[in-house]
């Protein structure tokens, strides 16, 4: 049985509850039918005042006017297409939306056509609101990429800006260290010493900031051959070992599997060991431990940096990856030398890789920072 | 030895002319581009060390010129900006070398030592 099988005898009942207009006419626009809504509507029309009337003369003349219905019913009449709607405003705001379909007996014969009428008032005050906030919201996402354009490009132009007078400071130092402005004494030499890591801090801090701008404004280009990732993590622990000598920590590699070699960009991936580790070697006491263990898995190359330092708090595990996070808010008590990119730019690096970063840390034991790289 | 320095931060062309002439060598200035132009025809000099960003004539561009004067020359492009893409086009424009900043003193020297030499 179809479905409407199961509905024929109750097409009165049906009809008569829809909750729109509807009004059924003859070729001459008289009214044959028109449902219970529309007498709902029409508080004052009986039926008796309607049926057999003009249609123009139960609904409201500028209805007509403005719609020219009945034009549109002669069409629909003569071609038997039905007329697919339209949208009418009532005065006070109100919104009328309207259709035509016509009622054929037989093949060609047209006698009746149905007119559907719905207020869509309520329907079209949303979408305007919803039109309306849809602008608001364009607006704010534009002013805020702006902003964001605006920092990026000023924290581009400051770092560029910053590397003549550094390479001036640095080209002096240079010499002087080179005895290319004299000899110097110890104490003089000393204090070079002193200047010459201070300014190697402070490009650093300048390299940093120009990879969050270039991170930010998706330009930090990832150039990829083929590397081997215990290779570069050696030469960064090689690096580092004067740091970590300082603090007397242990400090161990453990390859598991013969690794793959993979497609990724050596300089970015050694900038990406290089910033774990030294946070690992900052934030582990004295004679504390730090194990790198790179292990060969089905699909990627993974890398963990496992420390049993001062941890990080639950709430902050997945802040530390955001730029300019340093722990706690505070300016005052900040550390210094740090502008809190470092784990942002390795974040930034490894996904531009299309590998994942992550961090296990429980406060007080330790923390356990774990990056991906994929073989394909 | 003669060098060419363009550059259009004084104190960098005080700088370069300190650390060259420690080196040895006779130094020439050129603020932007288009002098550069000007004192490369004037002074023939043996390496010129070209900054990129500067007024009225830009290194890479002033690199070209020169290049279309004298296939000869000998150009070291120092660039404060690291952008991917930019080394190539510099090479592409006739500069031998391309070093950003800041660059080390030694090394710098060092090329244009072993430059100066082919």
């Amino acid at each position: 049985m179809k479905g409407i099988e199961s509905v024929r005898g109750y097409q009165e009942e049906i009809i008569e509850a829809i909750p729109s207009t509807i009004i059924v006419v003859n070729r001459n626009q008289e009214v044959l039918y028109a449902n219970r809504n529309y007498y709902a509507k029409s508080v004052a029309k009986k039926e008796r005042d309607v049926l057999g009337e003009r249609l123009s003369r139960v609904i409201p003349p500028f209805l007509i006017e403005k719609t020219r219905i009945d034009d549109k019913i002669r069409e629909v009449f003569l071609t038997g297409v039905p007329f697919d709607g339209d949208q009418l405003r009532y005065p006070g705001g109100m919104f009328y939306f309207y259709k035509i379909y016509p009622l054929k007996e037989g093949e060609a014969s047209i006698s009746k056509v149905v007119i559907f009428m719905e207020n869509i008032t309520e329907l079209t005050r949303l979408e305007e609101e919803l039109r309306d906030s849809y602008v608001k919201l364009e607006n704010a996402y534009d002013e805020l990429k702006e902003n964001d354009e605006m920092k990026s490009e000023f924290i581009s132009t400051a770092s560029h800006e910053l590397r003549t007078p550094i390479t001036v400071i640095n080209s002096y130092i240079e010499m002087f260290e080179e005895g290319m402005l004299g000899e110097l004494g110890v104490v003089q030499r000393e204090k070079i010493q002193i200047i010459s890591s201070q300014i190697e801090h402070m490009i650093r801090l300048v390299e940093d900031m120009l990879d969050t701008s270039r991170l930010e404004s998706r330009k930090l280009k990832i150039h990829k051959s083929s590397i081997k990732v215990d290779e570069i993590a050696r030469k960064v622990l090689d690096e580092l070992s004067r740091l970590s000598g300082l603090k007397e920590q242990a400090v161990s590699l453990t390859i598991e599997g013969p690794l793959s070699e993979i497609e990724g960009d050596g300089r970015r991936i050694t900038q990406v060991f290089n910033n774990l580790l030294t946070n690992a070697i900052k934030y582990t006491h004295n004679k504390g431990k730090i194990d790198v263990i790179i292990r060969d898995e089905p699909c990627d190359i993974q890398v963990s940096i496992v420390d049993n330092g001062i941890g990080v708090a639950k709430k902050d595990q997945s802040k530390i990856f955001e730029k300019f996070f340093t722990g706690n808010g505070s300016s005052l008590t900040r550390e210094s030398g740090r502008m809190g990119l470092g784990l942002a730019i390795a974040k930034g690096i490894v996904e531009a890789h299309k590998g994942r970063i992550w961090v296990e840390s429980e406060i007080g034991k330790g923390s356990t920072f774990i990056f991906t790289l994929p073989k394909a | 030895m003669k060098l060419l320095v363009v550059d259009d931060a004084p104190e960098m062309l005080k700088a370069f002319r300190d650390i060259l002439e420690a080196h040895g060598c006779e130094v020439y200035e050129a603020e932007n581009g288009e002098e550069a132009l000007i004192k490369y025809a004037d002074m023939k000099p043996d390496i010129v060390l070209m900054d990129i960003l500067m007024p009225r004539l830009d290194g890479i561009s002033a690199t070209k010129r020169i290049m279309q004067e004298d296939p000869f020359a000998k150009i070291i492009v120092i660039s404060a900006v690291g952008k991917s893409g930019l080394e190539k086009e510099c090479l592409v424009a006739g500069a031998k070398e391309f070093v950003v900043k800041p660059f080390k003193v030694r090394e710098l020297l060092n090329s244009i030592d072993s430059l100066v030499k082919q």
